[in-house]
């Protein structure tokens, strides 16, 4: 599921250039820089790839990161209303990354409490034998 | 995704060729959030466990709903849209965490009875070994004792094999005994054997010691036989002189007594009341000078003797006197005085009745003694 940087570069390339069509054709509302959002967005995702997003929920972290990139490139363009949309998008897609990947790991566990379990009451029916 | 990837590219499509015109009544995207919505609110776990997330995510429909309400661009619509349907995606993977930490939580719990169960029935176990190890030393202490028992037994027989060969040594140390016994009585009869033959050796050695004896012994009685016979020659010549010079003593009137041969001179060869001889006494003196010249080895002691008339010292005096006398006529014959000893024994020894007449006579005389001389022919 992992794109290579091939695809990505696509991606990132098809979102620019919609970005500058739209930032061209529908400069309707001027909105300031999106700094704080930014931020938060990054922090997110730091926080998604320290819980293991990367491994539990490789999709969300891909999107998220795509995102990310995307907003930064619309930053640098100054199309700042882009910028927010993708930033918003790229922290709600990282914390879903965060939540799967804890998820995961708690369900993980709890298989491995089951599976505890498991051993021991086939060690009781050995032992019983 | 790959749909998530181009739906942005068709939106703005779509919103590029109606810029900024009227929002319709509805939105695709929105209402996907708000079914998305309704369905997690509908789960009492995401309600329960999740509440925080389910609101802000309402809180985001509900923007999304005023955005559409308020006819803003469907780019917005479509954004707050976006953000509600993952926020509710948030809120449900939130309520799954949670779910499964509540399911370690007691399953834990439940995990550790188990585990005291396990435990529980581990000691079941080992009390269960335990009891079979208990039997099976039991069936080993049995058979121990079984085999013990077999051992005592064969110790048993082997202290008797042990008594019959202790039995059998004895015997074979009395057999070696005897055969000792045996051997030093055959020793003992050997040494009696040489001692034997030793005795026979000594026996022979005194045999013939005692037939060199006998030679001697021979020899010395031949000797004594010819000394005898010497000896006999001698007493025979010796007895031929004694008979000679008997003759010549009765010649002189010798009378036989225990003190030898004895003559009497009588009164009547001594003048009366004088000690001088008469002729008649000188004569029988002459004849014992020639004797006694003839046996020089023969001595005489002279005895004088008196009656009892007279008193005692002249009688004695006299006695004396007549002794001397015959000892000087003897002496002047040639007669050693040496050869002659004289004696007066006066009244004392009278030989006759001294109250008459004739036995005065006989008292009043000289004896002349001759001690028997050994008749040795040697002397």
């Amino acid at each position: 599921m992992i794109k290579t940087s091939r695809q990505m570069k696509d991606a990132v390339r098809t979102l620019s250039v919609a970005a500058a069509a739209l930032g061209l054709m529908a400069g309707c509302a001027s909105t300031p820089a999106p700094t704080e959002q930014m931020a938060l967005s990054r922090a997110a995702l730091d926080t998604a790839l320290s819980a293991g997003g990367n491994e539990y929920a490789p999709l969300q972290l891909q999107a998220a990161m795509n995102k990310m990139d995307a907003a930064e490139k619309a930053l640098a363009k100054e199309d700042y209303a882009e910028a927010r949309k993708l930033a918003e998008q790229a922290e709600v897609d990282a914390k879903l990354a965060s939540a799967m990947a804890r998820s995961a790991k708690a369900q993980k566990a709890s298989e491995a409490v089951q599976d505890d379990i498991r051993v021991l009451r086939q060690e009781i029916d050995r032992n019983a034998k | 995704m790959q749909k998530n990837r181009y739906l942005p590219l068709s939106l703005i499509a779509a919103g590029i060729l109606s810029a900024c015109s009227t929002v319709p009544p509805q939105n695709a995207t929105l209402s996907d959030a708000r079914s998305s919505y309704n369905s997690a609110r509908s789960n009492p776990q995401v309600t329960k466990l999740a509440p925080l997330e389910l609101k802000e995510a309402g809180e985001t429909l509900d923007k999304a709903d005023a955005a559409l309400t308020k006819g803003e661009t469907e780019t917005t619509v479509n954004q707050l849209a976006y953000l509600a349907k993952q926020k509710v995606a948030i809120a449900e993977e939130t309520a799954r965490r949670k779910n499964a930490e509540l399911e370690v939580a007691s399953s834990s719990a439940k995990r550790d009875q188990v585990r005291l169960e396990a435990r529980t029935a581990e000691a079941d176990a080992a009390k269960q070994r335990a009891e079979i190890a208990q039997q099976t030393a039991d069936q080993r202490a049995q058979a121990l004792a079984v085999a013990s028992a077999q051992s005592q037994r064969d110790q048993t027989l082997i202290a008797a094999r042990l008594a019959e060969l202790e039995e059998a040594k004895k015997q074979a140390a009395i057999a070696q005994q005897a055969s000792d016994e045996q051997a030093a009585a055959l020793t003992e009869a050997r040494i009696q054997a040489e001692r034997d033959q030793a005795l026979i050796n000594a026996r022979m050695a005194e045999v013939e010691e005692a037939r060199q004896q006998a030679t001697l012994a021979q020899q010395a009685a031949d000797q004594r036989a010819a000394a005898l016979a010497e000896a006999n020659a001698k007493a025979e010549r010796a007895q031929a002189l004694i008979a000679q010079q008997e003759m010549q003593l009765k010649e002189l009137n010798a009378k036989k007594t225990d003190r030898g041969m004895v003559i009497t001179l009588g009164d009547v060869l001594f003048n009366v009341n004088k000690a001088a001889l008469s002729s008649g006494g000188i004569a029988n003196v002459k004849k014992l000078a020639e004797f006694l010249q003839k046996y020089p080895q023969r001595n005489v002691v002279i005895e004088g003797h008196t009656d009892s008339q007279g008193s005692d010292s002249y009688n004695q005096a006299l006695s004396e006197r007549r002794a001397e006398a015959v000892q000087k006529t003897l002496v002047e014959m040639g007669i050693s005085r040496d050869r002659i000893a004289t004696r007066g024994y006066g009244e004392s020894t009278p030989v006759a009745n001294n109250e008459t007449a004739a036995g005065r006579q006989l008292n009043r005389r000289v004896e002349i003694v001759l001690p028997d001389a050994v008749p040795d022919a040697q002397r």
